[in-house]
This record gives structure tokens, C-alpha cells and sequence, in this order.
């Protein structure tokens, strides 16, 4: 296919958008006290607003800014915006909604076309107090883009989808359950070293191994948590950016490739491993950055499970395709090593926030001053999007 | 009476397909215009935009690409454990089904399996479902 993006229009936008405040809410707390879990399942205490409307002001505050100063709402997928708006008071210039790195790059694509400053990217998912459930019967409904289509022949659940995927990494590569245990131990220890993580028990890799398998070759280990929490994010034009209360985080590079062609066969998930997407990406976040995977301090991928990280860290030319099981081990990616993943314990480990919790993590390890969490002179940091052929990419630098 | 399945995901393209299946025919959609064969049904081919196919029979061969076995119980029809896996059809499409006659430790990637039908049950009525093992002597 022929190129697709414009690399020099592309590049205009570098560092035009700055993350000026973040914020989320209390994981720990709001996975402990599930209004779901308290109250009876089904009967939420908190919603999706609730967690929505605590992250927003935390990232308001972190920002100095109020609510008045946003002319711009992003908001999750969980959220109308006309209800998120108007709970919160606002009549934005301009709205949009997705995951998060797709808020960023929409957020920076409004910015730069004069349509709006400030835009507040805001998420939150009561999805533990709901009683949300990923697989199996209660997953109705599912048309032709569903797993639930393969549901007469038993196959149910991402989570399924993801245990073909690394079965086949398996079978092509090599690749072991161990090296595979290492990225879920990996996020646990930097879990441990995040106060706001849920999970704050080591895990050792002989846990890992001992734990019962969920979809096999995948054990529990492997998959993220359901949990409640909110996320928010505050990016404005960078010129707007300084005398605020933190030293603005630039969006160095966005990138963008879908992959869906026999996507409901498998076929991108099976046969390539995603990795069409992935380097279509790497094609844009890199030159646009001016930047290679070597300069990438801190790396973060949507981690809903551990075998996200074995496709992207491949993909995007961290490690030669095949060659990402090794890759994991040894502590590489762990704080301290080589190319610290996930360090605010990911999905797995801190908060599934559908990746809206990474972006947090990665605008403070730029920031600095996060005491034994802190990859140490960080400067780089990118996140990788992959999910169901939607692969996106955003690098953050200190300037 | 047929095995109970989870339900089907129904339209007017699955009801065809799963037609065929009560006479044991497998059969996919098959662009009239550039021969292309596709799965899971639906009304245009995406190779060439054309809403010409005709439901064609397949050779019911596919090689192994990859399996997993549920250790947790997701559907009443299915207790654990059982596995489903993915074959990639000599016509090109992949195809999720389960195996038959084959133990779960013997499954080899590429593995040639071919069709074999059992039956299945849901609101929708009764079906055969296609499954896979290995090729008859």
C-alpha cells in the first residue's frame, strides 16, 4: 500500500502540544471499596462519572488551571460527552472521544487546527463495581466483529484471542511461559514501588508459574485487572505551556495504522502478529521525533495482557521479531534496566485503566522526582497502542 | 436431541451458512467476480467490492496455526477444560473450531486436520457444527 501519512506535515506538529496536568484517582482505594462489591453486584456506588469528574480536578490542580481555562473535552469511551459537559459546566469549541492515545492525537490535531487550546482528556470506568464481564454468555449480543461470533465452538474472551496469539509465538519462536511470566513480575515489582498501584504484593515467577491457567498457554498473571478508577489529562498549545505549575511535557510524535484486513479470522492477530500496524507506526513517531528505539528511556504498552508487550516491544524494533521472550528477561524491562516497560505497573499490576493510566506514568517519569519508581534521567518516553488492529503511538519528551 | 451450544451470532449471511450445515455442507462465500473466499460471511468481498458470491464448498482441509485450552468455565455448554483451535483452510481463510480425535498434547503446528461435523442446538434451532481431526486413512 502506497505511504500513507505526509511526513513533513506530520513533523510540523512536534512539540506544538504540551501535557500540562495530570491526575487519577485513588486505585487502591477505589478497587478495596467497589461500590459493586460493597453493596450487591450490579448496584455501582460510584459510576463512571463519579471517578471521571475526581480525576478531572486532580489533573486541573496539578495544572493550576480550572475548568473555565478548558475549551476542549476529550472524554473515554465509557462517557457521553453531552453528559460529561454538562456535569462538568463546559461548553467546549470542540469534543472527541476514543482511548487515550487517540484523544492525544485528536486533542493535538484540534490544537493545531485553531479550534481549540486547552483540552481536558478525561476517563472513568466502574467497570469492578458493574460486574463487567469480558467473556462468556453475559457477553451477548456480539455481532461479526465479536469473538463472541466463535461462541458455538467454545472460543470466548480477549483473553482467548490472546492465548492463540502467544501459542503461535510459541510454536514459531520458541518462546517460552517463563519468559512470558517475566513481564508480569516485572510490572508487579514496579507496582510495589507505586503507592497508587492495586497490587502492592510482590510476585515472584514461581508464583507466576504456580498460578492456575485462565485461557492456556495464559495464566492469571497474564491478564489485567478489573478495577474502578478515573484518569485525567490536561494537554494545551505548548506556547500556553510555561509559567504553569509543572514544566510542560511535550508531544514529541503521534503515529497511527490500522490493521484490520481479515481481522475477524484472526489473521493480523495470527499471522503477522500485529507487526503491519506496528511498523507503520514506527514510521511516522520516529522521524517525526527525530528520534530511534535506542533513544526511548521509558516504554509503556497497552498491557490488558503480559503478550502485548512481547508484539510491541518486536514491532516497533526494540528486538528482532521472535526474539522478544529473551528480550524480557534478565531485568531489561524493569526499572534500572535497559528499557524500563510499564513502570507504573501497568495494567496488569497498577490500574486497568484501558490505557488511560500509562500516560500519568509516563508525563511524571519525565517530570522527575518519583523516588525509587524514577528511571533515572529520563527524557524519552514513548507508549504503544495495539489493540484489535488499532495501533497508535505517542512519544513524550522533556524538553 | 442435539448438544446444546452457546448461541449463535445471527444474520441473514450466518442463517445461510449454518443452512448448509444441516446437510453437512461446508461452505463459505465465494466472490463470483475475482474468486475470492471469505469467512465470516457478509455482503461484499473486500477484495473487490463486489456483492456477487456464491456459497462454495471447500476442500474441509486446514493446517494447524494455534489452540488454546480454557481452564475456566465461560459457557455452560463448554465445561473446562476444553480447547478451540485455528486452522488456516487450503481456500486461505482461518477458521476457529474445535479438535476431534486428537489428544491437545499431540496438536503440532501446521498439522494437517479435516472435517469432521457433530451436532448443535441453540434458539436458532439445530445445526451441525464443523469440527477437525485427523484426516481419515
Amino acid at each position: 500500500m502506497a505511504v500513507r501519512f505526509d511526513q513533513d506535515r506530520l513533523g510540523r506538529l512536534r512539540d506544538t502540544v504540551a501535557v500540562v496536568g495530570v491526575g487519577e484517582t485513588d486505585y487502591g482505594a477505589d478497587y478495596r471499596g467497589a461500590g459493586g462489591k460493597a453493596m450487591g453486584k450490579g448496584e455501582a456506588r460510584v459510576d463512571h462519572y463519579t471517578l471521571a469528574s475526581r480525576a478531572l480536578k486532580r489533573a486541573l490542580d496539578d495544572a493550576g488551571l480550572t475548568k473555565d481555562d478548558i475549551d476542549g473535552l476529550c472524554t473515554g469511551p465509557t462517557l457521553s460527552s453531552e453528559r460529561a459537559c454538562e456535569l462538568w459546566g463546559m461548553n467546549p469549541g470542540w469534543s472527541g472521544s476514543g482511548d487515550a492515545a487517540q484523544c492525544i492525537i485528536e486533542a493535538t490535531m484540534a490544537i493545531n487546527a485553531g479550534l481549540c487550546t486547552t483540552v481536558a482528556l478525561v476517563y472513568g470506568n466502574a467497570q469492578r463495581s458493574m460486574n463487567t464481564a469480558y467473556g462468556g454468555a453475559r457477553v451477548t449480543g456480539g455481532g461479526i466483529t465479536s469473538y463472541f461470533y466463535y461462541a458455538p465452538w467454545g472460543l470466548t474472551s480477549q483473553g482467548a484471542l490472546y492465548a492463540l496469539f502467544f501459542q503461535r509465538h510459541k510454536l514459531l519462536y520458541g518462546t517460552t511461559e517463563e519468559q512470558l511470566g517475566a513481564i508480569a513480575v516485572a510490572f508487579r515489582k514496579h507496582a510495589c514501588m507505586n503507592p497508587n498501584a492495586v497490587m502492592q504484593k510482590p510476585l515472584t515467577i514461581e508464583d507466576y508459574m504456580n498460578a492456575p491457567y485462565v485461557a492456556e498457554p495464559l495464566r492469571l498473571f497474564d491478564y489485567c485487572l478489573i478495577n474502578d478508577g478515573g484518569v485525567a489529562i490536561i494537554v494545551r498549545r505548548a506556547d500556553m505551556a510555561k509559567d504553569l505549575k509543572h514544566k510542560p511535557v511535550m508531544v514529541s510524535a503521534i503515529g497511527w495504522s490500522e490493521e484490520n484486513v481479515d481481522a475477524t479470522q484472526l489473521r493480523p492477530r495470527l499471522k503477522d502478529f500485529y507487526h503491519t500496524a506496528h511498523h507503520g507506526v514506527a514510521a511516522q513517531v520516529y522521524p517525526m521525533a527525530g528520534l530511534t528505539p535506542k533513544d526511548v528511556d521509558v516504554f509503556a504498552t497497552y498491557d490488558s495482557f503480559s503478550v502485548h508487550l512481547l508484539a510491541s516491544l518486536e514491532g516497533f524494533g526494540f528486538c528482532k521479531e521472535g526474539e522478544g521472550g529473551p528480550f524480557v528477561q534478565d531485568g531489561r524491562i524493569e526499572i534500572g534496566g535497559e528499557l524500563p516497560c510499564n513502570t507504573s505497573g501497568g495494567m496488569l499490576s497498577e490500574s486497568y485503566m484501558q490505557s488511560w493510566n500509562h500516560q500519568p506514568e509516563l508525563v511524571r517519569q519525565l517530570r522527575g522526582g518519583l523516588g525509587q519508581r524514577q528511571v533515572k534521567g529520563a527524557e524519552v518516553a514513548q507508549y504503544v497502542h495495539d489493540v484489535a488492529g488499532k495501533c497508535k503511538s505517542i512519544i513524550y519528551t522533556r524538553q | 436431541m442435539a448438544t446444546a451450544r452457546p448461541i449463535r451470532s445471527m444474520d441473514p449471511y450466518a442463517e445461510q451458512f449454518w443452512t448448509y450445515t444441516l446437510k453437512k455442507e461446508l461452505r463459505l462465500q465465494k466472490c463470483s467476480d475475482c474468486g475470492k473466499f471469505r469467512w465470516p460471511p457478509g455482503p461484499t468481498c473486500d477484495k473487490c467490492l463486489s456483492e456477487e458470491a456464491e456459497w462454495a464448498p471447500v476442500s474441509g482441509r486446514g493446517k494447524v496455526l494455534s489452540w488454546t485450552t480454557f481452564r475456566r468455565k465461560y459457557f455452560d455448554e463448554y465445561p473446562a477444560p476444553h480447547t478451540t483451535i485455528v486452522l488456516e483452510l487450503d481456500e486461505g481463510p482461518l477458521f476457529v473450531s474445535y479438535p476431534v480425535d486428537v489428544a491437545v498434547e499431540d496438536l503440532r503446528e501446521s498439522m494437517v486436520l479435516s472435517l469432521r461435523w457433530t451436532d448443535g442446538q441453540d434458539k436458532f434451532g439445530e445445526y451441525n457444527l464443523p469440527v477437525f481431526g485427523p484426516p481419515s486413512a
